[in-house]
């Protein structure tokens, strides 16, 4: 069995748990174990990262040491985790000034960056790592007659020079596993735009405005559900669909790309977390 | 118009007016700014510039490159970027804008201007280690055990508070 160690970011075990206990249950039934990550750190992205590149390069760089200590690759289930380590292993990689400054700072811990490790986003693991072969044998309850929109994320897919993941302008990795557990993947206007999830801080009106087109686009190719590959897409998606802007048109479930395929693969909605979604996925989940 | 009187205009300086180009050129990635021909394509692609008046990815480069470094340091429109990276993957000359404008950020937050939304932010994460401290909840823990997920979640923050020692002191504070 392959393992991985989790590096879950500060946003999923918080905001989204569910996202984690899926991911956790339907990659070990696809013969993939993780392994969690203790006494690490924020990875930096948008905040630090906008301040100083020093300082983000040694809070990645602490991950990244941590998995080595650990002797595993990591995979990443956030598009700004994911991009972040991804960003600064190439970094370390190719400038070893930094590296040198990185590592002095660790050196206290006993750790170092010598840059043996691997960093996967969720979808490489499906994709270079099971094979879709592998995921539709695992398929027992097939979905039937279910429209989805696959909304990838942008620090998943760019920037592709670093992060590798499918092709930024036509990703298809989300498509293809929605076809493999049997539902119908609908393409729609603005795929790979944002979700406007870093704007929230900034402003919160423009943030909200780019998610709700994204729902708009998503709603006139009259999709069943959206499926995401990212915590702050997943709950940046959802949540605009609450806000005094979003109107009253039914509400469009918002599912992790592990929630799919989970009752797919016969496993119960409780380890899924499925329950504890914002918008209930019933309506495509039924369709079974 | 007679050819004399032409001559007799003052000249129009196209000259920058300050390095600020050059300046931001030699922070990390800042030195994809050059190769920026103004085209248009990145405010096009934008999804903060279809929103908002307030944005334009085109203009902030033009600032930059036209010196307006006073103008552009002090106003929000470098935060204004949500580094999606959408303009960079349709950019025919290969300027990494997300980049350059957090080199830019790093040059604005070294002189004090940080947004406060920011400020607040990067106080939590050089304070806890990590972002959602105050979020995390008897309730979130609840449902942490309930999906068989460990509900002691092992933060570090002495690493953070090494980094805030090292690359901060003064920055942030209020």
């Amino acid at each position: 069995m392959k393992e991985f160690v989790l590096y879950t970011g500060c946003t999923t075990p918080v905001r989204l748990p569910a996202y984690e206990a899926a991911v956790t249950v339907v990659l070990e039934k696809l013969g993939v174990r993780l392994i969690p990550m203790k006494d690490v750190n924020c990875c930096g992205a948008q905040y630090i990262e906008s301040l100083s590149h020093t300082a983000f390069a040694a809070m990645s760089g602490r991950i990244l040491a941590i998995a080595e200590s650990m002797d595993r690759d990591i995979l990443a289930i956030c598009g700004a985790c994911s991009g972040s380590l991804k960003a600064v292993k190439h970094d370390l990689d190719s400038n070893k000034v930094l590296r040198a400054e990185v590592n002095e700072l660790l050196a206290d811990e006993g750790l170092k960056y010598t840059g043996t490790v691997e960093v996967k986003h969720l979808l490489q693991i499906f994709n270079e790592d099971i094979g879709y072969d592998a995921i539709k044998a695992a398929i027992v309850k097939p979905y039937h007659g279910v429209r989805l929109a696959a909304h990838y994320g942008c620090h998943v897919t760019r920037p592709p020079e670093i992060v590798h993941v499918d092709d930024p302008e036509n990703p298809v990795i989300i498509d293809t596993i929605i076809e493999a557990a049997g539902a119908t993947p609908v393409d729609y206007v603005g795929k790979t735009r944002c979700c406007g999830g870093p704007m929230l801080a900034m402003d919160e009106e423009v943030a909200n405005k780019i998610g709700l087109d994204k729902i708009k686009n998503i709603r006139d190719e009259k999709a069943d559900g959206i499926v995401t590959a990212c915590v702050f897409c997943d709950i940046q998606l959802t949540q605009v669909q609450f806000g005094d802007m979003a109107g009253d048109e039914p509400k469009i479930p918002v599912l992790t790309l592990p929630q799919f395929l989970g009752p797919a693969m016969g496993i119960n909605f409780d380890s899924l977390g499925i329950q504890l979604n914002k918008i209930d996925p019933q309506a495509i989940l039924q369709e079974m | 118009m007679s050819h004399d009187e032409v001559k007799q205009q003052p000249p129009i300086n196209h000259a920058p007016s300050s390095n600020f180009a050059k300046e931001v050129e030699q922070e990390f990635y800042g030195d994809g700014i050059m190769k920026c021909i103004q085209c248009g394509m990145c405010t096009a692609s934008c999804m903060v510039a279809s929103m908002t008046e307030r944005y334009r990815p085109r203009m902030l480069i033009q600032k930059i490159l036209l010196g307006k470094r006073e103008e552009v340091l002090s106003s929000e429109l470098p935060w204004l970027c949500m580094t999606c990276r959408l303009c960079e993957e349709r950019c025919q000359e290969d300027v990494n804008l997300s980049e350059i404008f957090h080199a830019v950020r790093e040059i604005a937050a070294r002189e004090g201007y940080i947004p406060q939304v920011f400020r607040n932010t990067i106080n939590k994460v050089l304070e806890d280690g990590w972002l959602l401290n105050d979020a995390y909840t008897d309730f979130v823990e609840d449902d942490r055990s309930d999906l068989g997920l460990d509900p002691k979640l092992s933060w570090n923050n002495d690493f953070v508070k090494k980094i805030k020692k090292r690359y901060f002191e003064g920055v942030t504070k209020k």
